[in-house]
């Protein structure tokens, strides 16, 4: 039997799209509970986002909510309406975490902030996930995936070593990374405030923004402009570490070569060829000086060669070098699979495939994914079973539109 | 109120460095973990030699802001690990510890004693974090040395990244280092939580790889559906346009606009003073925006080079775009809502003075203050760990100190 580290929490989720369902989905695949809380009718606005198998569009099939909602119970509730209302609040009655990414503000405008919850239940743990944060100047400015992480200096260093920065526009990591990385945070917050409750014995509210989750991704680049003065530029750097994908015979790969160690190792996977044997790019200093040059040289010599013989002896020298793959041939990579990094998953109107499993590998409670909810799939275990309504009130629930 | 911060009580031995373990290990300090960061003189972090962010530009093992920035709050002892005693008591220290960190190779770990087995022989509830690549168990990537935008090559993001018909670009600077400190933490406090209730450690065996794919699905899952190996998107959406990066007045500004909906789509329009080429019916709804994204990305970025990146986006967004400047390493720490929300904190440091220092990136009610301490000088705790926690005498810190294990 699978034991699951998480088994013992009870987990609400009031959100949509990527970051709230993330952060859910963290604590669903390690076991907790996770109800989740879909506006009737219309269900999460992921529902209706790509891809979709065949490309045609069903609220049951959208890889993005499949996959972001793997593991919870799905019930479909409007706390705008007042029995709503009522209803949300008994869920948090036991809840031990609340998550939602609502606009500041919109849950106190329901009666639902944090204030008027934790008088319900003083051990709750609000996460408000939001594009910019609960306070501040940006509070109220509308969120995006691309907007937080272009802001981020991430984003402004995205692509790195820019050559002609008037056609190179700054780019996004593909998807959603930022919010993705904005639940992320919330639900490492939320563990530890779970913690702080063993010994305090109280909830607490958490303020996640997904920005500052991306503006924390580019430390190296803002301690060069406050330890230096020097603003930190997105044109090539100085300093000659490799870091970008060359071209090989059959591809790119990725070689790094930061330190003397790894250009000596460099030099001797590529035959040290006379022209990178000089003296002049053996330290740091001088190869950052001539960087033009060695970076020509060696682009020059790794064009001759396969990517599968680069990586092997490059990395039995200890160089950094790796292959720079597809999506495609990454997923089915033979490693990746020996990790069973994919998990298949069926779903009852989607059908069957491979999703993403975990990211990060436990041995002895490991994330297990199950499939996503249907839209009110669990509206009669929850609303009966737990909360005791009769069939007669979940049908005058459903009619007025409030699941 | 509350006198407590979440992880008060528990000890950390941090034997990782770079980026990637160490900012798991920071934030385990800045929540009230006593983290003990073991280095060595034979190998020294990476972060403090950099000669990217050298204080005023002096080179000073203890200078660097890179490493500052990465390892406030910790204890520094130095342990030679290349030796048997070092090794030896290494398993010592694990034995008076909650977790262990490292972020090495697997050859690397199995030469340094850090691996798995080993530790949880020293002691059996150990919580071993493990970072690498690609994951240490599997096949020959467990032994590759790399770093975080390898991990990402590795898994299809540059090349999913790059501008069209272009080559794979690189994520900025090192994002999957960063990418894998939250979701390693989150997993590895479901482990401590999971070890209060039962008394079982475990091995987190995290892979960059992995969490960049878990961050990233709907590359991986339109290849899982229909086959299809997305490359090249550059900024394109699945759905939304305009969505994309713009060029602003001055060198190198721009403004980032993600317009999903109709309303913030008139609202755009109603910004740029309705000019003709937006009403064409080509625009007319979301679906032919985004057909024709191109057309309004050529048309948009005319409009947006006249104005200033900071103030056009106040704008947009006062009229309900969203959008956003394009901040860099100036203006990030100029931003007043990252100043009004708390994000930077300023550290006072005996050689490198005032800097200004990035937190962590949430706010807790509970949490008054997290535990932003100065980053320490290399080997500052020697006496305090080896002497206090593992019990040596002075006698024993001086031989030692003299063989080259405490080094």
């Amino acid at each position: 039997m699978v034991v699951s580290a998480l088994a013992d929490l009870k987990v609400v989720e009031f959100a949509e799209m990527v970051s709230g369902p993330m952060c859910g989905k963290l604590f669903a695949d390690m076991g907790a509970e996770v109800i989740k809380i879909e506006p009737p009718g219309t269900g999460d606005e992921a529902r209706r986002h790509p891809p979709f198998p065949g490309d045609i569009p069903h609220p049951e099939k959208s890889g993005l909510f499949l996959y972001l909602n793997t593991s919870k119970k799905g019930i479909t509730l409007d706390p705008a309406q007042p029995t709503g209302a009522s209803i949300f609040k008994r869920l948090i009655e036991d809840a031990d975490i609340l998550i939602e990414n609502r606009p500041p503000g919109y849950m106190q405008s329901l009666g639902l902030g944090y204030e008027g919850l934790r008088e319900i239940n003083p051990r709750l743990i609000m996460t408000s996930i939001s594009p910019f944060g609960q306070i501040g100047p940006y509070r109220d400015w509308k969120g995006s995936d691309l907007v937080e992480w272009a802001m981020s200096l991430t984003g402004y260093n995205t692509p790195t070593l820019v050559r002609e920065p008037e056609k190179e526009n700054p780019l996004r990591a593909p998807g959603h990374a930022a919010d993705m990385m904005g639940g992320t945070a919330a639900a490492a917050a939320a563990m530890f405030a779970v913690l702080q409750r063993e010994i305090a014995g109280e909830g607490q509210w958490i303020d996640a923004p997904c920005w500052q989750a991306v503006v924390n991704t580019a430390k190296v680049e803002m301690a060069v402009y406050t330890y230096t003065g020097m603003p930190y530029s997105r044109l090539r750097a100085k300093t000659s570490l490799g870091l970008e994908p060359s071209k090989c015979r059959d591809g790119y790969v990725y070689v790094l070569w930061a330190v003397n160690s790894h250009w000596q190792a460099l030099k001797d996977l590529l035959g040290r060829p006379e022209a990178m044997d000089s003296e002049l790019f053996d330290d740091m200093q001088t190869r950052g000086a001539n960087d033009d040059i060695v970076r020509t040289l060696v682009q020059e010599e790794l064009a001759k060669h396969d990517m599968d013989w680069l990586v092997r002896e490059g990395q039995a020298r200890g160089l950094p070098i790796g292959p720079v793959y597809t999506v495609a041939q990454a997923a089915e990579h033979p490693h990746l699979h020996s990790r069973e990094a994919f998990i298949e998953l069926d779903h009852p109107i989607a059908g069957r495939f491979r999703y993403p499993r975990a990211l990060v590998k436990l041995d002895k409670t490991p994330v297990q994914p199950s499939r996503a909810p249907m839209l009110g799939e669990h509206n009669d275990e929850i609303l009966r079973e737990r909360l005791g309504f009769s069939a007669e009130e979940v049908t005058g629930l459903r009619a007025a539109g409030i699941i | 109120m509350t006198a407590h911060l979440p992880l008060k009580g528990i000890r950390i031995a941090d034997f990782s460095w770079i980026i990637n373990g160490p900012q798991i290990a920071l934030w385990m300090a800045a929540m009230g973990a006593e983290v003990i960061k073991v280095e060595s003189q034979v190998y020294l972090d990476y972060m403090r030699v950099t000669p990217a962010a050298q204080a005023d530009g002096v080179a000073g093992i203890n200078r660097s802001g890179t490493f500052h920035n990465l390892n406030y709050g910790k204890k520094s002892i130095t342990l030679n690990l290349g030796t048997e005693k070092g090794r030896k008591l290494a398993q010592e220290l694990v034995k008076r510890c909650d977790f262990a960190i490292e972020c090495y190779p697997l050859p690397n770990a199995r030469k340094l004693g850090l691996t798995y087995d080993e530790l949880k022989a020293a002691k059996p509830d150990i919580i071993l974090i493990s970072v690498s690549l690609l994951g240490k168990s599997g096949l020959e990537p467990t032994d590759w040395v790399g770093w975080g935008p390898m991990a990402s090559c590795f898994v299809g993001m540059f090349d999913a990244q790059g501008y069209p018909d272009g080559p794979p670009r690189q994520t900025g600077g090192t994002w999957p280092d960063y990418a894998i400190g939250t979701s390693v933490i989150f997993h590895a406090l479901a482990a401590l939580h999971h070890r209060n209730k039962t008394g079982q450690g475990q091995w987190v065996d995290a892979s960059m790889g992995e969490t960049v794919i878990g961050e990233t699905p709907e590359w991986y899952m339109d290849y899982f559906m229909n086959g299809r190996d997305r490359r090249q998107w550059a900024n394109r959406d699945d759905i939304m346009a305009p969505h994309n990066t713009y060029p602003c007045a001055g060198e190198d500004k721009w403004i980032a606009i993600a317009v999903g909906n109709d309303q913030e789509w008139e609202a755009l329009c109603a910004t740029m003073g309705y000019p003709s080429w937006a009403r064409n019916a080509k625009f007319a709804d979301q679906f032919n925006r985004w057909k024709n994204r191109n057309e309004i990305d050529t048309q948009l970025s005319e409009w947006t080079r006249n104005y200033t990146h900071l103030e056009l986006a106040a704008t947009l967004q006062q009229a309900g775009v969203p959008a956003g400047p394009v901040l860099d390493s100036v203006e990030i720490h100029a931003d007043p809502h990252l100043k009004e929300w708390g994000y930077w904190w300023e550290l006072n440091h005996h050689e490198a003075g005032k800097r200004i220092q990035p937190g962590i990136p949430v706010r807790m009610s509970n949490v008054q203050k997290f535990n932003y301490g100065s980053p320490p000088d290399l080997g500052q705790h020697n006496n305090e760990v080896f002497g206090g926690i593992l019990g040596l005498s002075e006698e024993e810190i001086r031989a030692l100190t003299n063989d080259k294990v405490i080094y």
